[in-house]
């Protein structure tokens, strides 16, 4: 596919009275390839109407240039048909009249027989033979969008633009439409821009959809790429594994649009009190069994003992929006993957290096992998059985399900299976999905399986879906899983409230580990301002009655929240995620990973903390224990990453890093 | 189940109800059999394509149409005529262009209070205002406010004169996605707050299992029943994040747009 359409660095600004200006784009690239189906999709007074209308040549933008096929869009024209929500038909002509004159105007060089069976075609396309005769008041709004369609195509533009073509059409006669639309363009290789703001329908449509943000000064704020194939079915669409995560995807876009607006209004200035630098906090955490000891530290006071009288925990559905508010800068502070400090600092958020630190690593284990009930039921209970089925089943593809590339779920669930001679790559696909949606996606068959925190692997066991084949206790016993992540900046500027915030966890790290407390936190983890789940589904401690298994029992991988070597952050660790991050192509490996490691990980704030605490630190350097039994030498990461069975094509690069450079930490 | 425990009262009962239009053709069968029995205090959302009657069955218990055969009956009446018992509100708001907002809903409160004093009704319709966030626009013409302004009005309308039964005719079918969502959240909430019986017509099924406690299926006309009827579970209150985490969720959704997709697909260039 050759590219069609360019849009280049386009600005449009509107004066509006009393001479200023309003800035509705801000440069806009946007390539469009011939026969793509491409939505716009974002809030009211994004300005995707206004995008779409220059790419329509009914507008020209203030700054930039957009070509078709070269030529670059200086007016409306008939190789560019627009189609709006209003239909537009002349309500004195016909179905027939309304698409004939269209074609009689654009194909004056053809003879009148060739006109004529243009728009028989057409209109027989859209199956309006019995209206053909029909004014548009006699017709439904279903019914006048079709010949709003057929006249578009019947002069056969080179470029089809719909501004929301079904926005007044109800959800259900839409749907039809869409189905009629899409088949349609697949047939005439149509090149087709929609600007929409119903999500199914982008989904449904589009292979890419491009998401603005709000004004004013929208940008493109993300384009995924639909991987559904086609010929597209509705109800065989919503079935597969990419569809729910996409729609999720873009409603988690546009809700973030809505609370960037929100946060924007909202002029919040810092509290300064008990001699810290500030003392309101908004703090991010993903609802799992994990998250403990930062409810534990709102919930029993910790934080207030500490000085930080006003916290507030702002829950996130996915990582995705602790990766969106730490690097948009809303959030002070939050719970992460461990992975994730060293992968905002090395550039895995969009290349661009972010430096990000953790003084505190906040929980260990608690992570299993589970595969689906029918995998079990086809005999596959352990990773060589797993394998073997990979190996049997060429042509068919399984997908597993992980809940971040930087988390500790990712780098474990790729480790098990490279280890088990399944390459995570090419032998099956990953896919990110938040947690919440695992047991859901896992029941209705579009994966096979995933790697993610409890409660979700014990659910999956319990609703009878899925088993766990490993723990965390047989891939790597005690390895990290949430740390506290805080942007470095934030750090150098608020270091006693950074030091408050560490000593309020880890006091709540201790009050986790203590199982006299285990009720009270599950029962407070359960209720509807946290996990929201029935209280079965969260175990701490080591309950041996528990299983994740469908028949026997394994045994369940309960969190670990504070003990010996569990809550101080290790370099070594650090670094061995680092090596895995560079193993799978998420990052290069940094050329300067000692300054990395150094940078990211707060030895000192957390020495500090756990002092003031009267909290012993007995820290000794150990060697990274892995089920396979490979050593990982923390001294030499580069060879350990070239000598991995299986690995991608990683880049090692220096990765430079602004601001103001840490002294001793 | 909802109210499981007490085992309620049926509030609305529409028993074997059929409707037949007779038109120059003859006789058309627009409905056909229709049972159904809703609690006091519940949540109904109907959901069907163009055409199926829909509508035909929500006029009938607000007593704009009656049925042909069988009966409807509102807390152990039958329904004969329109009452303020049970207030509708239609997607094209039906307010009047030329009364302010607050006379609007005022005219309502005082046809439906002729007893009350001036100073109480005018209170009555200041707080159904407030409660739709409309304090700043009392004033203010339809002309002069958008769309979901305009559908908030007409809920406060409704709402003001406390019926028992509130009949919503795809309300919100007009709005564009943000204020759509802002409006069921209101409504929601309201609804929470007041506890009538709502019965409500949409197309759209995001909007019915975040708002219904039950959601009626319709199947399509001539000669439409009812398909089927789906609990939705999710505890209250709702919130809409929550839902979307709840893996049922994606089991009736998908139940749901197969059975008006597949099972019950309908062709709309009739």
């Amino acid at each position: 596919m050759s590219l069609f359409v360019t849009i280049n660095n386009i600005d449009k600004i509107f004066s509006i009275p009393g001479g200023d200006d309003y800035i509705a784009l801000k440069g806009i690239n946007l390539e469009i390839k011939k026969g793509e189906f491409v939505s716009l999709i974002g809030h009211s007074g994004c300005g995707k109407s206004t995008l779409l209308n220059m790419i329509a040549g009914l507008d020209l933008p203030t700054e930039g240039i957009i070509t078709l096929e070269g030529q670059k869009v200086k007016d409306p024209g008939p190789d560019k048909m627009v189609i709006f929500q209003n239909y537009s038909l002349l309500p004195w002509l016909t179905v027939h009249q309304n698409i004939s004159l269209a074609v009689d105007e654009v194909m004056k060089g053809t003879n009148s027989s060739e006109r004529e069976a243009l728009v028989e075609e057409y209109i027989n396309l859209v199956g309006l033979r019995h209206a053909i005769d029909k004014l548009p008041k006699e017709l439904s709004g279903g019914m006048k969008q079709r010949v709003a369609i057929a006249r578009a195509l019947a002069i056969r533009p080179k470029l089809l633009l719909l501004d929301e073509p079904f926005g007044a059409l109800d959800a259900l006669t839409r749907g039809n439409l869409q189905e009629q639309l899409m088949r349609i363009c697949d047939e005439y290789h149509v090149t087709s821009v929609m600007v929409t703001h119903d999500v199914d329908e982008a989904v449904l449509l589009s292979d890419r959809i491009v998401m603005l943000t709000n004004g004013p000064g929208s940008k493109i704020g993300g384009i995924l790429e639909v991987d559904i194939p086609r010929p597209r079915r509705r109800m065989e669409v919503v079935t597969h594994p990419s569809y729910y995560s996409l729609r999720s995807e873009i409603i988690y876009f546009l809700n973030q649009q809505k609370r960037v607006k929100k946060l924007r209004a909202r002029k919040v200035s810092n509290l300064a009190r008990h001699g810290l630098e500030k003392v309101n906090l908004e703090l991010g955490y993903v609802p799992l069994t994990a998250c403990a000891p930062m409810v534990i530290a709102k919930e029993k006071g910790f934080f207030v003992k500490h000085g930080l009288d006003e916290v507030n925990l702002v829950r996130e559905t996915s990582w995705r929006g602790v990766v969106d508010g730490t690097v948009g800068n809303y959030l002070d502070a939050a719970q992460m993957p461990a992975g994730m400090p060293t992968w905002l600092t090395t550039g895995g958020y969009q290349e661009s290096p972010l430096p990000v630190v953790s003084a505190l690593t906040m929980t260990r284990n608690g992570n299993g992998v589970t595969l689906s009930k029918t995998l079990y039921e086809k005999g596959v209970h352990t990773p060589s059985d797993f394998r073997q089925l990979l190996l049997d089943s060429v042509g068919k593809s399984h997908t597993l399900a992980m809940v971040h590339p930087s988390s500790m779920h990712n780098l474990l669930l790729r480790y098990w299976l490279a280890a088990n001679d399944i390459d995570p790559d090419n032998d099956l696909n990953l896919k990110t999905i938040p947690p919440a949606q695992m047991v859901a996606d896992l029941k209705a068959g579009t994966i096979d399986g995933y790697c993610v925190g409890e409660p979700w692997n014990l659910r999956a066991a319990v609703e009878g879906v899925g088993f766990t084949i490993a723990t965390d206790l047989e891939i790597w016993q005690g390895h990290p899983g949430k740390v506290l992540g805080v942007r470095e900046d934030w750090a150098l500027q608020y270091p006693n409230t950074h030091i408050a915030l560490v000593k309020a966890l880890l006091e709540a790290c201790q009050y986790c580990a203590d199982p006299k407390n285990e009720q009270e936190i599950r029962e407070i983890l359960s209720g509807r301002s946290y996990l929201s789940t029935s209280i079965e589904y969260i175990q701490l401690g080591d309950p041996n009655q528990y299983s994740c298994n469908l028949n026997n029992s394994v045994e369940y991988a309960h969190h670990l929240f504070f003990g010996e070597n569990v809550n101080r952050p290790s370099r070594t660790e650090h670094l061995w995620m680092m090596t895995q991050m560079a193993r799978w192509g998420e990052i290069p490996f940094p050329r300067n990973w000692v300054e990395i490691l150094e940078r990211v990980c707060r030895v000192g704030v957390f020495g500090t903390a756990a002092r003031e605490l009267g909290i012993e630190v007995n820290y000794q350097r150990q060697p990274i224990a892995l089920f396979d039994g490979s050593k990982f030498n923390a001294d030499d990461p580069m060879s350990y990453l070239m000598n991995t069975k299986i690995h991608r094509n990683f880049t090692v690069a220096e990765v430079h890093l602004d601001g103001q450079r840490l002294s001793a930490a | 189940m909802l109210l499981s425990s007490s085992s309620p009262q049926p509030f609305v009962v529409i028993d074997n109800v059929s409707k037949v239009y007779s038109t120059p053709r003859g006789p058309y069968t627009v409905l056909e059999g229709i049972n159904l029995t809703v609690h006091e205090a519940e949540f109904i959302c109907v959901i069907g394509h163009s055409g199926c009657g829909k509508s035909t069955l929500l006029n009938m218990v607000s007593g704009f149409a009656h049925p042909t055969d069988g009966f409807v009956q509102v807390n152990g009446k039958s329904v004969t005529e329109p009452g303020p018992d049970r207030m509708v509100v239609f997607q094209n708001y039906a307010l009047l262009p030329w009364l302010s907002t607050f006379d609007n809903v005022y005219l309502a409160v005082d046809s439906v209070y002729p007893n009350k004093s001036e100073a109480e009704k005018r209170s009555i319709t200041r707080d159904h205002l407030a409660m739709v966030g409309l304090s700043d626009a009392v004033d203010k013409k339809p002309t002069q406010i958008s769309g979901g302004m305009k559908q908030r009005v007409s809920i406060a309308r409704a709402l003001a004169i406390r019926p028992e039964v509130l009949i919503l005719d795809e309300p919100f079918g007009a709005l564009d996605a943000i204020t759509k969502e802002e409006l069921q959240e209101e409504l929601l909430q309201i609804w929470n707050d007041h506890r009538c019986t709502v019965l409500m017509i949409t197309h759209d099924i995001d909007e019915a299992l975040f708002l219904a406690d039950r959601l009626v299926m319709m199947t399509n006309g001539p000669h439409a029943k009812i398909g089927e009827i789906m609990t939705i579970p999710f505890s209250r209150p709702r919130d809409r994040d929550r839902i979307m985490e709840d893996p049922q969720y994606y089991d009736l959704r998908n139940h749901a747009l197969d059975f008006l997709y597949n099972r019950f697909a309908h062709n709309d260039t009739e």
